[in-house]
């Protein structure tokens, strides 16, 4: 077998001329948790690895009104930023499920977005912001909504010379909430994901996000439910309404996680839990 | 391409000429005779390859060997340098804290880890905190009770 090339570059422009080199016969490596089991189990068999940790994409900080995250950072370092738990504590409510303690200490936002399982926890959370995704490449860089980024299970609109750089999140007003199931408390794919966020005034909602997670070939928002909410006064038969609704669109299937029918019942009292916590009734 | 890779292993430092897709429980184990971690399930899940990378929890199988270079990577066999059991070898020991002894040196590595970013775990965040950690003996009271144990202070270095 062909040896394996290893990479390091020390700066996103020299990443960028070594993806538009090997393009997708290049793997990029961050914290390898799904990378490296593919390799271990010869899923999947690159020219080269290119290694994205030295090239210091791990921050979180405040910039123009929007929470800006460096593809790079660690699930563990968006469970010990500050400015995480205080402007966009849904993320680490997410953050907290994802995978067990030593994955969080090296899996990173990027990789979780780039993996793009539908199951994937930190993506919910990102798409009740409206964040935007940031790839460059040698032909420079470029911002795709996290809502419009993938296209299937494991497939996303990055061209293969593009590395994503940074996750840009708008502090948008309201209460968001982050549910999830799976067959055990912890180290768990979802069975069935949800994160919504409703900003109420008085007890109407003035607008709404509902994303659903594992319950569809990507990560889904749920337009026809959000719009049930919007300028109405939301109660307990509403929200009841609004979770059928927005079970009513994804398209759930069976795995050996679970079934089609129990996603539909499982994700009915998700959404419908999560809308409860975050419209305060 | 095979490249030499530098890094600092239970204290020692220590050279190796490594592949792109060896992992560090692949060079660990086959390449240095260190055996103490092992190959559960080489996917991340059971937690018996758990060393501590720049006293963090890692999973080795996961690991690249190449992304190692230059830091400090704590085994098992690191627990103890010269000979004396740790404190939470102790407590394991004594509690029964396992019966094959396959998960325990990840349990011991993850339990390092917990009780030096967290002296004074309660329970659950005890639980939590091993969640990674998979026992097929069903040794999970014990670890917790032998963990406890530490904490209180009953085994003193």
């Amino acid at each position: 077998m062909k040896e394996v090339s290893y990479f390091a570059p020390t700066e996103v422009g020299e990443a960028a001329k070594l993806l538009a080199e090997y393009g997708d016969k290049a793997a990029i490596l961050a914290g390898g948790t799904d990378l490296v089991a593919q390799l271990n189990y010869y899923e999947v068999k690159p020219a080269a690895l290119l290694y994205i940790g030295g090239l210091g994409l791990d921050y979180v900080r405040e910039k123009g009104g929007k929470l800006v995250i460096g593809a790079g950072t660690t699930t563990a370092h968006l469970l010990a930023s500050d400015l995480v738990a205080q402007k966009f504590p849904v993320l680490a409510a997410a953050a907290a499920t994802h995978g067990s303690p030593a994955v969080r200490t090296v899996a990173t936002i990027g990789g979780n977005l780039g993996t793009a399982s539908p199951a994937g926890d930190l993506i919910p959370p990102l798409m009740v912001m409206d964040a935007d995704v940031i790839l460059a490449s040698v032909r420079g860089e470029r911002a795709v909504p996290v809502k419009d980024f993938f296209t299937g299970p494991g497939e996303t609109v990055r061209a293969a010379d593009e590395l994503i750089v940074e996750i840009q999140v708008p502090l948008l007003p309201g209460k968001a909430v982050f549910e999830k199931v799976g067959r055990r408390k912890a180290q768990v794919c979802s069975i069935v994901s949800a994160a919504v966020r409703l900003e109420m005034d008085g007890g109407v909602c003035k607008d709404a996000r509902i994303v659903l997670g594992s319950m569809a070939p990507t990560p889904l928002r749920c337009p026809k439910a959000e719009g049930m909410l919007k300028g109405k006064a939301v109660d307990a038969a509403l929200i009841a309404k609004c979770a059928a609704q927005a079970v009513a669109e994804s398209d759930p299937i069976d795995d050996q996680r679970a079934t089609a029918w129990y996603r539909q019942k499982a994700g009915t009292a998700l959404v419908g839990r999560a809308l409860t916590k975050a419209a305060g009734v | 391409m095979k490249q030499i890779l530098s890094f600092t292993l239970n204290g020692a430092p220590v050279d190796v000429i490594v592949t792109a897709t060896e992992t560090l429980l692949d060079v660990l184990r086959e390449k240095l005779g260190v055996t103490g971690p092992k190959r559960g399930c080489d996917n991340g899940d059971c937690g018996t390859c758990t060393v501590l990378l720049d006293g963090e929890p890692v999973r080795s199988c996961l690991t690249i060997a190449l992304t190692v270079a230059g830091r400090q990577v704590l085994t098992v066999e690191g627990l103890s340098p010269d000979g004396d059991l740790h404190p939470l070898q102790k407590a394991f020991h004594e509690h029964g804290a396992f019966q094959c002894g396959f998960c325990t040196p990840g349990m011991l590595m993850s339990a390092k880890a917990l009780l030096d970013t967290n002296p004074n775990p309660s329970r659950v965040e005890i639980r939590e905190y091993m969640s990674g950690n998979l026992c097929r003996c069903g040794s999970y009271e014990e670890v917790v009770e032998a963990i406890q144990a530490v904490a209180a202070g009953e085994y003193k270095e």
